[in-house]
């Protein structure tokens, strides 16, 4: 009884270390805190993944999505970010019906929405990367 | 999608990790176990959970490292109460009481702002360790690195290794008035050089080798002087050879390096069971309680990568290397963040220390390289180790806080 546990737990264990440390590696290389977002927010934001202090402009680091949220480099978007690569009016999200859709406004250098270059409206959901120039947003779905 | 971002993921991998090997392992042990271990596991596998839950609040910092070593107390507790049950009770209490000193150390580096301004305290406390190890010390397995205080049998060098650390930050990086004195670079070569002698005189060439690997790495990093550091280079290759030629025992390391198999009823005993053992694992290992341990004599201590890589397989062997690079490699992450240069390089040397000492220890008990007596960071049995390795752990987690460039002021 227990030579059988201890010869199917051996393989138990070299996988579960082995996911250990994938899952540590794929963190560290997503740059991600262990905290968790649950009790951060609850509904619908946008996270930062780059690290504030390694941007030369503020930014928090999440934004919740309520109606719309705006992004570009113009003083009257939710988020503005000071830098020429930027444009004015960036981006959009749009809250519609309990689905998110995410604008691109004409920018010159394009938004990324996991790689792909966004060319008008997109649905997004849960975990979607949004790249705009260097920064990189995460979109996350509380509800 | 959403999963990725769970960082709740390796905390949860690690609890089903301690269940499992705890209740194996309790299985194995049926007869003879005491009430009190029951509670102390469960007390433990609840500490290791709420530590990291507690961390990720507190702290700004770094949220891998602590994980990554909860995962090798681990693998090394159950390995440890495996090989001798009354050994893991008493790991399992030096493993909370090193938890605590990682709290405490980690808010001794956050809150005090002083560290950088104690040059000279470093310096005595170093000498003083030595000379309590050469006083009062008592020889074990050939190297006199004990001595007891108050019944409980400590390692002074595994301190004055956080020490060394401490004082190469605090030159290199602290107060400049010791780097602007006349030869500065040079003293410093001359104490460090002075406590590897004192190592050697103590027989204990496994830390000798730490020190002087931390020594050249971070004098390689700072150093302005690059004609010091073939100095140095030169005087180890020299100190090593004499030392080959004149004392015994690094002859026996070296000849048991090279050829173990003549020897193999007295000098090479010990790392050719150690070989014998890997060997027997193969892949996954022979399974927990399953294989002979207890035939490499310090399975629990020096030699316990070579049990667990029977037990539990080469790959579980792997898993350990993998899991000390992702350490290594945090800490080196956490220097290049830290704008405070004093921190930074606190940060460099200990996971110089944790990456050199591991690498000496594994790479020793499979017959990659010389063998030395050492400890396996957080694997193996030990109480200073266990302890200061907590504490280093905790010194790191500080370092991985932003801070004020203290030290600036003195620039």
């Amino acid at each position: 009884m227990f030579d059988l546990l201890s010869i199917v737990l051996k393989y138990v264990f070299v996988f579960i270390i082995y996911l250990f440390i994938f899952t540590i590696i794929r963190m560290i290389y997503l740059d991600i805190r262990s905290v968790d977002y649950g009790n951060l927010e609850s509904g619908a934001y946008l996270k930062l993944l780059n690290r504030i202090d390694s941007l030369p402009y503020n930014l928090s680091d999440s934004y919740p999505v309520e109606g719309e949220l705006t992004l570009g480099r113009q003083k009257d978007n939710i988020i503005q970010i000071k830098d020429p690569y930027i444009s004015k009016k960036h981006f959009r999200i749009i809250k519609d019906e309990n689905e998110f859709f995410l604008e691109d406004l004409g920018s010159s250098n394009g938004t990324y929405l996991n790689g792909e270059r966004v060319l008008d409206v997109v649905r997004i959901g849960k975990g979607d990367m949004i790249k705009v120039g260097e920064l990189e947003f995460i979109f996350i779905d509380g509800a | 999608m959403n999963e990725r971002l769970n960082g709740k993921a390796p905390r949860k991998l690690l609890f089903l990790f301690e269940i499992l090997s705890l209740s194996l392992i309790f299985l194995y042990s049926w007869e003879g176990i005491q009430t009190e271990t029951y509670v102390i596991a469960v007390g433990l596998v609840l500490l290791i959970y709420f530590s990291n839950f507690l961390l990720a609040r507190i702290s700004k910092g770094d949220s891998y490292i602590f994980l990554i070593v909860c995962m090798l107390i681990s693998i090394g507790i159950i390995m440890i109460y495996r090989i001798s049950p009354d050994l893991g009770l008493k790991q399992l209490m030096w493993l909370t009481f090193g938890i605590a000193m990682f709290f405490a150390a980690y808010f001794a580096t956050r809150y005090i702002g002083f560290w950088e301004r104690l040059t000279p305290l470093y310096l005595i406390g170093s000498y003083v360790m030595f000379a309590a190890t050469l006083l009062m010390g008592s020889r074990t397995h050939g190297a006199i690195n004990w001595i007891n205080i108050a019944g409980v049998s400590v390692q002074p060098a595994e301190v004055t290794k956080i020490i060394l650390v401490f004082l190469l930050a605090a030159f290199y990086g602290g107060d400049e008035k010791y780097r602007r004195m006349k030869n500065a670079e040079m003293i410093l070569m001359m104490v460090a050089y002075s406590f590897i002698g004192l190592l050697f005189l103590q027989r204990d060439l496994g830390t000798a080798v730490i020190f002087f690997g931390v020594f050249t790495g971070l004098q390689y990093i700072y150093s302005e002087d690059r004609r010091l550091i073939f100095a140095n280079l030169g005087l180890a290759a020299v100190g090593g050879i004499s030392g080959y030629i004149l004392f015994d025992h690094v002859k026996v390391r070296v000849t048991t390096w090279l050829n173990p198999w003549p020897h193999i009823n007295d000098k090479g005993y010990q790392i050719t069971q150690s070989l014998f053992a890997i060997s027997e694992g193969g892949f996954f290992g022979t399974g927990l309680g399953r294989g002979n341990p207890s035939f490499i004599p310090l399975s629990y201590n020096d030699f316990i990568f070579s049990a667990i890589s029977e037990e539990m397989g080469i790959f579980t062997g792997i898993g350990i290397i993998m899991l000390f690079m992702l350490l290594v490699y945090r800490g080196f992450k956490i220097a290049l963040r830290q704008d405070n240069q004093f921190f930074r390089i606190v940060a460099l040397g200990i996971s110089m220390v944790f990456g050199i000492q591991a690498l000496i220890i594994i790479g020793g008990v499979m017959k990659v390289i010389p063998l030395t007596g050492l400890t396996l960071p957080f694997v193996s049995y030990g109480g200073t180790s266990v302890v200061t390795s907590f504490i280093a752990l905790g010194i790191l987690q500080g370092a991985s806080e932003k801070r004020g460039k203290a030290g600036a002021a003195n620039e």
